[in-house]
């Protein structure tokens, strides 16, 4: 944003909506815009707390407004719980490796996400239903713990009211007011068309790519036509510091989305 | 048979069985169907029945003392319900129709019975249950780390 990677630049929260009990959204207001791409994320700062890698969660066509989704889990996160509209934060960004929405042109697309992770992945899900044309068949699926802990509810009614994507949601575990499907998110690839040159985009816990990532090679999908987005403890965001380090790569820089079959080895080696 | 061999032939758990296999089968089953709120199987109840399920979702639900029902599984055309009941053994969960379901009802005991007399029968029928136990159990494993928390 300032041409400084180091460099913060103060804003304050215009909007704070509370999205699950612990998980909130927030949306700066960048009037001279701040543009990114699909599944990059920023750093941000409170002051006197810490600094933690978020994910942009925004709608990359609209670059004046700055959206992070954040689930309170750890000391920065659970002091940002408490903060409200026109509080200051530092942000810097954005960084990393972006989904490849312009590479998968003209090829059927499936989208998976797992309890938050469908908030890297909104940007990307936006932008293909705005360029709808320029791909072919658009499935999102998505797991989440309980009926109550699907994130954005309301933009997944409307996607689901669309005629031009598919959506299926699946719980881990549900009452009688449920009535999707309960069980876990590779039950949902079963019941969809998968070909060999979809292009699939994953987000969600480690384990769940993994099992989602052999599900869909068990289903014929090459390893190269999967992108998945990578968690690790970022703190420089520029590939400098090491935190991040993942065998040869820096996910702050090279990653967090990664082609599969380029990390997958990586993802088998259990002291990393 | 002739009244239940377009389902046999589609039915995944059957679809590869050779012919005379999937004419054993047929001889132990039945055409059934099941309203909305029936329960295919009761908690603690002795389970006589293997369901291929045709048409419709059923749930897997543990009811707590006080509580609403919590529904851990949902079982849905091509499925099989009752798939380790081979030996004899109590049901540890209600299986309740969600809507409309129909099924192919298998005798278990009959089946048992014929699996017992054609050890070549008994083993295609059980491989398929043990390859089906395994991928649920491998869910249920998934299911059971919750990992969205």
């Amino acid at each position: 944003m300032t041409g400084n990677p180091y460099l913060l630049t103060p804003l304050a929260i215009a909007r704070a909506v509370r999205e699950l009990g612990d998980v909130f959204t927030w949306t700066f207001d960048v009037p001279g815009g701040f543009a990114f791409q699909p599944g990059q994320f920023n750093m941000l700062y409170v002051h006197g707390v810490g600094e933690v890698p978020i994910s942009i969660s925004g709608d990359p066509a609209h670059p004046e407004l700055l959206v992070h989704t954040i689930r309170a889990v750890g000391q920065v996160t659970r002091v940002m719980d408490r903060l409200a509209q026109g509080d200051v934060l530092g942000v810097r960004g954005p960084y990393g490796s972006a989904w490849p929405v312009d590479e998968i042109k003209g090829r059927d697309v499936l989208v998976i996400a797992g309890g938050l992770g469908l908030a890297p992945l909104r940007p990307a899900i936006l932008r293909l239903l705005a360029q709808r044309a320029d791909y072919g068949r658009v499935t999102v699926l998505y797991g989440a713990r309980s009926p109550e802990d699907l994130l954005f509810r309301d933009e997944l009614a409307r996607w689901r009211g669309r005629f031009d994507v598919r959506l299926e949601a699946i719980v881990d575990r549900a009452g009688r007011d449920w009535f999707g499907p309960v069980g876990v998110v590779t039950r949902l690839i079963d019941g969809v068309p998968v070909g060999h040159d979809d292009a699939v985009l994953i987000c969600g816990p480690e384990i769940m790519m993994r099992f989602v990532a052999r599900e869909l090679e068990r289903r014929g999908v090459a390893p190269d036509r999967i992108w998945i987005s990578m968690e690790r403890s970022m703190k420089c965001g520029v590939g400098l510091c090491g935190h991040c380090q993942l065998a040869g790569s820096f996910v702050c820089k090279d990653g967090p989305v990664y082609r599969f079959d380029r990390i997958a080895p990586y993802l088998q080696v259990r002291e990393l | 048979m002739d009244e239940l061999e377009p389902s046999f032939k589609t039915h995944p758990f059957l679809v590869d069985l050779e012919p005379a296999h999937a004419q054993l089968v047929a001889d132990c089953a039945t055409r059934v169907q099941f309203r909305t709120g029936d329960l295919l199987i009761r908690e603690g109840e002795r389970e006589h029945t293997l369901y291929l399920i045709l048409r419709g979702t059923i749930t897997v639900e543990v009811t707590r003392p006080g509580g609403a029902p919590v529904c851990v599984e949902t079982i849905g055309a091509g499925d099989v319900l009752g798939v380790a009941q081979l030996t004899p053994a109590t049901a540890h969960l209600d299986c309740r129709a969600r809507e409309t379901v129909a099924a192919l009802a298998v005798d278990n005991a009959a089946l048992q019975r014929t699996m017992d007399a054609d050890p070549r029968f008994g083993y295609a029928i059980a491989t398929r249950m043990l390859a089906r136990t395994y991928h649920r159990l491998a869910r249920v494993r998934l299911q059971q780390l919750d990992i969205y928390r």
